[in-house]
């Protein structure tokens, strides 16, 4: 707090040499700097590139992957692969996505030595903390979407737009399939926000990219681990990894939406948590250090 | 850097290791969302809705879900075994009206995979609803929609007991003497359908071995004739065992075998089968 860098935007406001960045500016810059990132572009064309592949690949498969829900389904209808891929992105690809930006927004600036470079730009320290948080969730809101539009239209279209044999053995009409296949994946937006704050919160407290982006998947896997074990399944309403489950409920025949809410409840207390935690750590720093 | 982050990385553990620790402790006193009332409630329905599929499949469109009546009794693990929690021990019992099929004991036997997130796979006795694949009217072999199938149930559904009990008849349940009637569940043996087969002096005769405890072994003797055999049949498996008979009992046309199970169990009175020659 003691740095000069915060008292160096509002006298230079005053001085009328240029108006004070808003935080909107702020996001532009941190826009910027991740479209100019080859990882960052080649993800989301990954994300819209790959589905249509898996699909067909899994499509030619003359037996179908019976161990994840829907896999016993995939050739009868093509909404029963978009759930197959949800199910199997929720257990460590859809924390990965998220970390590969989120983990390293934070501390690339450690690893780059820039952090005096960006503070000194009259922006406050505050700016600069939500101009990288809300520019890594719409990151991996771009992420899912395009992952979602990917693999539902082209399942629909390789596969076909069937009757689809849901949670409960009843028949979903088409038109209803499609919407609660939609929706499935709406649910994994919650829950991927608690990754990536849980991602930026890593990459500010260990100044390590490597570490922000390999953390969460660790920690998202080892979550799953605890999640399966039977005896301790009080812990699940705590865990980041249970709302991506929580789909499960649109598809049953009479459908529930308890773990819809509670899954809500645990990633919107994570991301709350971590945000928290991020931003103390980041304005206790003292980065005049280097 | 070095020191910093280590001392950084070794205070995140600690408090991980704090937070893993205080969570298991206030989890170990509580309940699971899997219990035998709520997958009695939900395999049923899940089952029936799978049925119907099936009974179009085969082109018998008269059967709907109301007219099946199914029902469910669940089990984890055999009577020492708390009813409630995720496993691969799960029994469940089912009983459901299809004229077609006879259910020769009441119920048929599935078992259940269940998770800890309410999930579950369930597969059922071939006997009773086929095989992998059927065949469809048109004469395609299709997937058996009931032969395995996945279902989730709302993991804060209705927990009150549903009271389907079924009654203990099940024949191959019967203990034995000499047996103790509350070892686990024990696996049964029993003699393949149909005829023997009687080869140049060999007769084929196929036993099955139910699901249970440890398989099934033991001694078999054909009557008349007084041949000897010993079976061993891994659990929930089928084998053909291959069994000279004596000269003079070459051209048999029904025989009787009587079981005497060293392991697991078996019909307790002869078994009278039919033998074709060839």
């Amino acid at each position: 707090m003691s740095t000069a860098t915060e008292t160096l935007g509002p006298g230079a406001a005053a001085a009328g040499i240029r108006p004070l960045p808003t935080l909107l500016d702020a996001v532009g810059w941190e826009v910027r700097k991740l479209s100019a990132q080859i990882r960052a572009r080649a993800v989301l064309l990954l994300m819209v590139i790959a589905p249509p592949l898996i699909v067909v690949i899994v499509n030619g498969q003359g037996r179908p992957p019976k161990d994840t829900l829907f896999g016993r389904y995939v050739h009868d209808s093509g909404y029963a692969m978009p759930l197959l891929i949800l199910g199997f992105a929720s257990q460590w690809v859809l924390p990965m996505l998220t970390a590969i930006v989120a983990g390293d927004i934070f501390a690339a600036e450690d690893h780059h030595g820039t952090w005096k470079t960006l503070l000194t730009r009259s922006a406050s320290r505050g700016q600069v903390f939500w101009a990288k948080a809300i520019t890594s969730i719409a990151f991996a809101i771009v992420a899912v979407v395009l992952l979602a539009a990917s693999t539902i239209g082209s399942s629909v279209l390789i596969v076909g737009h069937q009757q689809l044999t849901g949670l409960g053995g009843q028949l979903i009409p088409s038109g209803t399939a499609a919407w609660l296949v939609g929706l499935s994946w709406a649910t994994a937006l919650a829950p991927m926000i608690g990754f990536t704050c849980l991602a930026l919160l890593l990459s500010i407290w260990t100044r390590n990219p490597a570490f922000g982006i390999a953390a969460p998947v660790v920690i998202g896997l080892t979550m799953q681990l605890v999640g399966t074990l039977g005896g301790i399944e009080a812990l699940r309403p705590l865990l980041l990894t249970t709302p991506f489950e929580s789909w499960h409920g649109l598809l049953a025949q009479e459908r529930f939406y308890g773990p819809l809410t509670s899954g809500l409840v645990a990633s919107a207390v994570w991301s709350i948590g971590c945000l928290a935690a991020g931003y103390l750590i980041m304005r206790r720093r003292d980065f005049t250090g280097g | 850097m070095t020191k910093s982050t280590l001392r950084r990385l070794l205070v995140g553990a600690a408090v991980l290791i704090a937070a893993g620790a205080t969570a298991t402790a206030l989890a170990s006193t509580s309940s699971s969302a899997v219990t035998r009332a709520r997958l009695e409630r939900d395999l049923p329905g899940t089952f029936a809705n799978l049925y119907v599929q099936q009974a179009k499949i085969l082109g018998r469109p008269r059967i709907t879900v109301a007219s099946l009546h199914a029902k469910a009794q669940c089990d984890k693990g055999g009577p020492k075994v708390a009813d409630h929690g995720p496993g691969t021990d799960w029994i469940c019992l089912m009983s459901w009206d299809d004229p077609n099929v006879p259910l020769p004991d009441g119920s048929g036997k599935f078992e259940l995979n269940v998770h800890s997130n309410a999930c579950y796979t369930a597969g059922g006795p071939s006997k009773l609803i086929g095989q992998l694949t059927i065949t469809d009217t048109k004469g395609d072999d299709v997937p058996n929609p009931v032969f395995e199938f996945d279902g989730c149930f709302d993991p804060h559904g209705d927990n009150t007991p549903t009271g389907v009990e079924f009654p203990k008849l099940p024949s191959t349940t019967t203990p034995l003497p000499g047996q103790p009637a509350t070892a686990g569940t024990p696996a049964v043996v029993s003699l393949g359908s149909g005829p023997l087969r009687l080869h140049d002096g060999v007769v084929a005769i196929p036993l099955t071995c139910s699901a249970g405890d440890g398989g099934c072994a033991g001694t078999l003797r054909i009557r008349p004739g007084a041949a000897t055999a010993t079976y061993v049949v891994a659990a929930g498996s089928t084998t053909t065992l291959n069994v000279p008979l004596p000269r003079r009992a070459s051209r048999l046309a029904s025989a009787r075998l009587a079981f005497t199970p060293v392991i697991g169990r078996g019909p307790s009175t002869l078994v009278e089968t039919s033998i074709t020659t060839g």
